[in-house]
């Protein structure tokens, strides 16, 4: 558990955060230079807090009143950063072990062939970190931390300088050490679905304050979140039980409520809840089923709600258990004379449709 | 001109052997501090710091002949702490081989930290952090990290110190004079067999041998300093390619 209450101004840039984090994995989203890294580097000890206090499970790692500021490397919190950050000199076997050969034996929770098998990194042991490549580097990184035993693992945006096919397979590796490694973590990233995949646990940080902190699916729909919810193509988010899969079309039927869905196929079995994600400018409304499309998701429901938004139109639908907001414009308001209380069909295209927690189809994690 | 232009007489032979004594101690004296104020320099902050810094590269804009003078009045055997160390201890510095290892070994000594402190400079903050992350105090960290990694500059800067000293020649005059056996070290020799009729071919002999020196230890730091970064890896600065 961390307890933190922390100030720190730099510059015109003011960092005010106060929060208790609990939870086994928690996902620290915002914009790039909202203060996710501050906040993370003064969890580790990286950055000096101007005031303020940080408590990890009972014990004062930083108190501005009582003039408590740990030393780094006494905090015993593992980082994994960015830019990997390996030791150019050394070989991958003794950047491994750097961290736990300073660890006294009765501290050590795993084993140095626990954590390579974990990992897969065996085979790169005797290289030396300019001969591996940049998702190795990061699970070497991930495994340097985890020796060491840390009571927390924090991780500064790992995956933001891989791309995409990369970015996915490292992210199982991740899953793995979250399931079978029982160290808490912190997870920065601007990138939502990468925390998504880890955890539904979200802190929302921006310029600086926390804005909303809870399961993703409940703090999305909070009204100070909307902006973000838009800049990010999630004014949709929905939960859906995956009823069947249909692997000649290669796609999932989801059910939610007594509506169906269709998205394309995710590995996850019968029965598993997933949640799901539209943007409110994919959906389009009909006043009818419509036959000739090759729009399969026609989601019968009846308009709730109508408001403008700057200079889009926002209109929600109620489609039983959920809601769902479609972006349309006033033209086309206007033309389909579409009210509160009118009866429509939502037009949710598959492949618009984003799975969270999953790798998005189309990229082979090889 | 035959082959006996290259065997060299006695004297200096021992002008030779006396350089590369007094170079060896030079280099050995100003190792260790050397890389303590590059480390100060370069990643310290204090009150005093540009006064430090100025201090220690006097030398290099100074004419040599002022810091020796400085040295005599404070060293020789009339100076502040010379007398006191004639009295005391009875040791005497000027006019010593050990007075001409202090000479330059004080004009050595900008080169060792400048070379060093860039070097200790370009080492990644971030690598440093990362090892504290791991659970080494700061001092470990200079020794595993900051120090193998700025390794290739120090010995740089080690070399250029060996090779400033080898060509020291006005603080040397000027402190320890230009006594035969003792102080006369290779410039001094070839600068004495200017001065007398005849020494010319014996000046000429010394040059070369100078010059082959010099161009061994430029050599010989290349080749360090090579085989220093080859063990770091493809330079420091090179990015993700993959």
């Amino acid at each position: 558990m961390i307890d933190f209450n922390l100030q720190r101004t730099q510059g015109s840039f003011g960092l005010n955060v106060k929060s208790i984090l609990d939870a086994p994995v928690i996902g620290l989203f915002g914009p790039s230079g909202a203060g996710k890294s501050t906040l993370l580097g003064m969890i580790a000890g990286l950055v000096k807090p101007h005031s303020g206090h940080l408590i990890l499970d009972g014990e004062a790692l930083f108190d501005s009143q009582r003039g408590v500021d740990v030393p780094i490397y006494q905090r015993r919190i593992g980082v994994v950063f960015q830019d990997s950050r390996l030791f150019p000199h050394l070989n991958i076997r003794d950047n491994l072990n750097y961290g736990f050969n300073l660890l006294a034996v009765k501290d050590r929770h795993f084993s140095f062939a626990q954590i390579v098998e974990l990992l897969e990194i065996g085979h790169l042991l005797a290289q030396k970190p300019h001969q591996i490549s940049g998702g190795e580097k990061q699970r070497v990184s991930l495994g340097r931390a985890l020796l060491t035993s840390p009571r927390l693992l924090l991780l500064d945006e790992p995956l933001a300088s891989l791309d995409v096919r990369l970015k996915y397979q490292i992210l199982p590796f991740l899953r793995r050490v979250k399931d079978e490694i029982n160290i808490p973590m912190v997870y920065v990233s601007h990138a939502i679905d990468e925390i998504l995949y880890l955890t539904s646990q979200i802190v929302m940080i921006e310029q600086g304050k926390l804005l909303a902190q809870g399961h993703f699916h409940e703090i999305i729909h909070q009204d100070n979140l909307q902006n973000m919810a838009y800049s990010l193509g999630l004014e949709n988010v929905i939960s859906a039980t995956i009823a069947s899969h249909d692997k000649v079309y290669a796609s999932t039927v989801l059910t939610q409520g007594n509506q169906t869905i269709v998205i394309p196929q995710v590995a996850a079995e019968t029965g598993t809840q997933v949640t799901i994600s539209i943007p409110a400018s994919s959906v389009a409304l009909s006043l009818s089923h419509l036959d000739n499309v090759t729009i399969q998701n026609q989601l019968q429901g009846l308009v709730t709600d109508i408001k403008q938004a700057g200079y889009r139109i926002l209109v929600t639908v109620d489609i039983g258990e959920s809601q769902i907001v479609a972006e349309v414009t006033t033209k086309a308001l206007e033309a389909l004379n579409i009210a509160v209380g009118s009866s429509v069909y939502c037009l949710l295209k598959a492949q618009a449709i984003r799975a969270h927690g999953f790798i998005p189809s189309g990229i082979v994690a090889s | 001109m035959n082959l006996s232009f290259f065997i060299l007489s006695p004297a200096e032979i021992e002008a030779l052997l006396l350089s590369a004594k007094v170079a060896i101690f030079c280099t050995l004296v100003i190792c260790i501090p050397g890389v303590a104020v590059a480390w100060l320099l370069a990643k310290k902050s204090f009150i005093g710091k540009s006064l430090l810094d100025s201090i220690v590269h006097l030398p290099l804009v100074l004419p040599p002949v002022v810091p020796g003078f400085l040295l005599l009045l404070l060293l020789g055997n009339q100076g502040l702490i010379g007398k006191w160390l004639q009295v005391t201890f009875g040791i005497n510095i000027a006019f010593t081989w050990i007075g001409a290892v202090i000479a330059s070994a004080v004009m050595a000594f900008p080169l060792m930290v400048r070379s060093a402190r860039l070097a200790i400079n370009q080492v990644d903050a971030g690598l440093e952090a990362a090892a504290q992350s791991l659970g080494a105090n700061p001092l470990r960290v200079f020794f595993t990290i900051t120090l193998p990694l700025a390794l290739p500059g120090i010995v740089t800067g080690l070399i250029l110190a060996f090779s400033r000293s080898l060509g020291e020649f006005g603080a040397t005059i000027t402190f320890v004079g230009n006594i035969e056996g003792e102080t006369r070290t290779l410039p001094l020799a070839i600068y004495t067999y200017t001065q007398v009729p005849g020494g010319d071919m014996a000046a000429m002999r010394l040059v070369i041998l100078s010059m082959i020196i010099a161009l061994g230890a430029l050599m010989i730091s290349d080749l360090l300093e090579r085989k220093a970064t080859k063990n770091i890896g493809r330079g420091l600065r090179e990015q993700d390619d993959d």
